[in-house]
């Protein structure tokens, strides 16, 4: 089904139930009525407006805004998260610039961002939840934060775009995954930043591979091979929390490795493919020497992923300057082969370059979607997609630092917890040892 | 048992008796060689076999056969350029064996031809320490009196004139009388004895890798078209080619069991293996000689000289080498002695039509284990390892029991394809396996995609210029992706 016609299908479908919990969590209740009357999810006046609170205000988070502010209309920012005040500062400025744009005062879209809903610290995903102009979170921090994110923003019942990836260990998912039935009961819209399931190229692709246009699948590949993640900087002399997060790139507990933070991307992609995700994965992969400020984290994975009837497919990635780069996915079909990111089966490519420029920017259009599936009131859920693709890089990732095969139900029910329970910038944070293959235990 | 006879055709091995070693079938000679060499406490080498060769005064064996070579070298030739085998030539079915490399698969292998076939004897030893060397002799010389060798009519007939000892010894094997030699060095220096072995027309039994960097293998490679030019027979230490439910299951994928091959996966993961401390008084050529497990250029490293078994299988199946390699791989913090190799390793082979494989080996204790080899086809899959094909074995245990021990089978098939007059080559297979694992390691220790004619064509030599014994060799560096240049 492509992505038009499944949004058709999602505007043809009611649910009573759906639409009650959407009138709890949002205040847009005309919204609600436009759908009742089967009329189609266009912005109606205003009084449906989507307002954005975005926790994490790096880059990734203020593009994210800024994606949201280019997906529909009636969308405004209403306040801002961050851990820091530099970030959040920069973030306010630079998305006060951007609403001038023209695009975006034609579709109706601001910031509202008065200094009382800007937060600063490690309780600023608090306050901006419970502000109740939000009715939307953009959670865009350093994913080891995420699963508590997600569980505070459906507990108050908020709609959610969620970065990938969701979390960073076993606990972390099953918080998570405890979230997304919660958000189901409770009719909340979640869509998660692995943008190719937004992607109109990738949609029909992999809408092709599932009609057969390569048969049954039997294997696959996917790769995520780049330069080396420069560290960022810290003031010398900044206590454990405060340099760790600035740099966050570089530890387990923040980013779960670039085989989580990054190569989720390419996973997923996979699980989509067989739509399912790997019962066991053998890793290997190290950490060539590296700058040591950079925390203990490895620059290099290869990952043997098995999924069900003993099909395999292999996952490398690595951010390691002067090698051999590529980034992409690759399937294989008892009758032919599909490279993924170039949309080409068979050899042959399914767009050229002049129609692929006319295709809407994921990043946005990952947004345009979640919203409509709010407005026509058959809210998204695509928590349990991203969860299980967060998990199968943090099973890869188990299997490389401890050298063990790693089985679905041993990622799932891990009781390596790497995120502390109550976290204070005065926590003690020594930087753990890099996980050494064959001596690592698997918790 | 009644042994094969000469005239028999030859077609699947499976006949004889004999227990095959399923997996792992490296770890049993290797184990052997440690507890021959390490635990035992007569410890033969090489501490002692230095102050022994220091305290003799006579000229060394290796020194005095080396005069002999020239005109050895120079007979063999004539006969070759007759096109008759070197076996015929002589006149006689007798396989005189020459063994270069008397460590505990060299020894093993020698074992294994004298169980092989009839009328074989051992008439040469040649090491470059004196320690195996005399190990070797003695463990030969008992293994002769065994029922089964005797049964075959087979000897070791050695004395103190045939054993050569010294980075020489194997031009003194070549110039004995055997005319069958079994190369099992370290596999540094396997080009060298090839290419002299090949002149010097004698029988091959090579033990796999035959190379370990590129201009390894490009004198391989001219050293077999040599070897076809005045028909000598040569077969590889890859045993698996020998192997009865290795040779049936092949024999049935390329017959279409799973229909078309679109990928495949090979994997040595095991745990750490021996190293041995450097003893007093060695140089560092000796050391690393003896040692020789941690250096590339007398190892390859573990993908070259362990894993290759199983890329062999891979090329066997896709009937084809790959055309490139990305590879990733590193050194795990380790214990000296372990000079800069990796400890593992993991490749995506890229084969023609853009069917590719994963490759994976590792040394680490305390990690996920497995050896073996998976195809995957357009209508099913194959365990080779485990001779599964779609989910049935094709053999019982029993069966299985019943195969000839494929490292015996190896020369079984050798020695017929001679006195047949129909000369096995397999130096063509096992140099492209060979590169096919150099070519992995080189794209893991540079971080680059590899092609496989860079692979070949590669510059990087790394066999020590004038090679002497008592050498000064400096310890190599660990190579790091992105920063180790390919060459």
């Amino acid at each position: 089904m492509s992505k038009i016609t499944q949004n058709s299908a999602r505007r043809t479908q009611n649910s009573q139930a759906t639409r009650r919990d959407f009138l709890k969590t949002t205040a847009a209740a005309s919204a609600v009525v436009a759908t009742q009357l089967g009329l189609p999810a266009v912005h109606a006046a205003g009084s449906d407006r989507i307002k954005v609170g975005l926790i994490g205000c790096g880059n990734r988070g203020r593009g994210a805004a800024e994606n949201v502010l280019s997906s529909a209309s009636g969308v405004q920012i209403v306040a801002l998260g961050d851990a820091f005040a530099e970030p959040l500062k920069n973030a306010c400025e630079l998305l006060t610039k951007f609403v001038q744009r023209q695009e975006i005062k034609d579709r109706d879209n601001t910031v509202d961002l008065p200094e009382s809903r800007c937060f600063v610290g490690l309780d600023a995903y608090e306050k901006v939840i419970r502000c109740p102009e939000v009715n939307y979170v953009i959670l865009a921090t350093p994913p080891g934060f995420r699963p508590i994110h997600i569980e505070a923003a459906v507990a108050a019942g908020k709609n959610i775009f969620a970065e990938k990836p969701v979390a960073v260990d076993g606990p972390g998912i099953r918080k998570v995954l405890a979230a997304c039935e919660e958000a189901k009961s409770k009719g909340l819209a979640i869509a998660a930043g692995t943008q190719r399931r937004h992607q109109r190229a990738y949609l029909e692709t992999l809408q092709r591979i599932r009609d057969g246009a390569i048969g049954e699948l039997v294997g696959g590949r996917c790769y995520w091979n780049t330069n080396t993640n420069t560290k960022r900087l810290a003031k010398p002399g900044t206590p454990d929390v405060a340099y760790q997060i600035r740099n966050w790139y570089g530890y387990p507990w923040l980013s779960g490795d670039h085989i989580v933070e990054q190569h989720v991307h390419n996973l997923d992609v996979l699980n989509w493919a067989f739509a399912a995700h790997p019962v066991a994965v053998v890793g290997m992969g190290y950490r060539v020497p590296r700058d040591p400020g950079f925390g203990p984290i490895f620059n290099f994975f290869a990952v043997d992923l098995e999924y069900p009837k003993g099909i395999h497919a292999l996952s490398m990635c690595r951010q390691i300057s002067y090698c051999a780069n590529e980034i992409g996915e690759y399937l294989v079909g008892t009758k032919g082969m599909c490279h993924v990111n170039a949309f080409e089966i068979n050899g042959k490519r399914l767009y050229t370059d002049k129609e692929k420029r006319k295709h809407p920017n994921p990043y946005v259009q990952e947004h345009t979607d979640l919203i409509e599936s709010i407005r026509s009131g058959k809210p998204l859920n695509e928590l349990k997609n991203v969860a299980e693709s967060t998990l199968t890089a943090i099973m890869g990732r188990m299997s490389a630092y401890t050298g063990k095969r790693v089985t679905w139900e041993q990622a799932l029910n891990s009781k390596e917890q790497l995120m502390p329970d109550s976290l204070t910038w005065d926590t003690p944070m020594p930087v753990p040892p890099v996980a050494t293959p064959g001596k690592t235990p698997l918790v | 048992m009644p042994a094969r006879s000469a005239s028999k055709k030859k077609s699947l091995p499976c006949q004889g008796r004999g227990r095959v070693r399923l997996v792992c079938a490296d770890e049993p000679p290797v184990l052997a060689y440690l507890t021959g060499y390490r635990r035992g406490t007569d410890f033969p080498y090489p501490g002692e076999s230095l102050k022994m060769s220091k305290a003799n005064t006579k000229p060394s064996a290796s020194r005095r056969d080396f005069l002999k070579t020239a005109t050895a070298t120079a007979s063999a030739a004539v006969a070759a350029q007759l096109s008759l085998p070197a076996v015929h030539a002589a006149g006689s079915d007798v396989i005189k064996v020459g063994l270069i490399g008397c460590g505990g698969r060299g020894t093993g292998a020698a074992e294994n031809v004298l169980s092989a076939a009839p009328n074989v004897k051992i008439v040469a030893l040649g090491d470059v320490f004196e320690g195996p060397l005399k190990h070797c002799r003695e463990r030969l010389t008992k293994f002769a009196q065994s029922n089964r060798v005797k049964q075959l009519g087979n000897s070791v007939e050695l004395s103190d004139s045939n054993c050569y000892q010294g980075l020489d010894a194997y031009k003194g094997v070549l110039s004995s009388e055997a005319n069958y030699v079994i190369l099992a060095t370290p596999p540094g220096f396997r080009p060298i004895h090839l290419e002299a072995a090949v002149a010097a027309g004698k029988t091959i039994f090579t033990e796999k890798p035959v190379g370990v960097d590129g201009p390894g293998i490009r004198k391989v490679l001219k050293a077999y078209e040599e070897a076809l030019n005045k028909n000598l027979a040569i077969v590889a230490g890859t045993q698996r080619r020998h192997q009865r439910a290795y040779l049936e299951t092949l024999k049935k994928i390329h017959d279409g069991a799973i229909g078309d091959l679109v990928g495949g996966r090979a994997y040595w993961n095991q745990t750490t293996l021996w190293k041995r401390d450097r003893q007093k008084g060695m140089s560092d050529a000796a050391y690393q000689i003896y040692n020789w497990y941690a250096y590339v250029w007398l190892c390859g490293d573990h993908i070259v000289e362990q894993h290759i078994h199983n890329l062999d299988v891979l090329n066997w199946a896709f009937g084809t080498h790959p055309v490139k390699a990305v590879g990733m791989g590193y050194r795990v913090p380790r214990d000296k002695g372990y000079g800069a190799i990796y400890n593992f390793f993991a490749i995506d082979y890229e084969y023609p039509k853009g069917v590719h494989a994963l490759s994976m080996c590792r040394q680490i204790t305390g990690c996920a284990n497995e050896v073996g080899e998976y195809l995957v086809g357009t209508k099913g899959m194959c365990h080779v390892n485990a001779y599964n094909i779609n989910g049935k074995g094709l053999f019982t245990r029993k069966q299985l029991d019943t195969h000839t021990d494929p490292y015996v089978q190896e020369h079984t098939d050798l020695i017929a394809s001679v006195r047949s007059g129909k000369p096995l080559n397999e130096l063509k297979t096992v140099a492209e396996s060979t590169l096919t694992a150099i070519m992995g390691r080189m794209s893991a220790y540079t971080g680059k995609a590899i092609t496989w004619d860079m692979a070949l064509n590669s510059k990087e030599n790394t066999y020590p210029e004038g090679l002497t014994l008592d050498m000064s060799l400096p310890e190599p560096e660990v190579p790091t992706p992105g920063k180790t240049k390919f060459v």
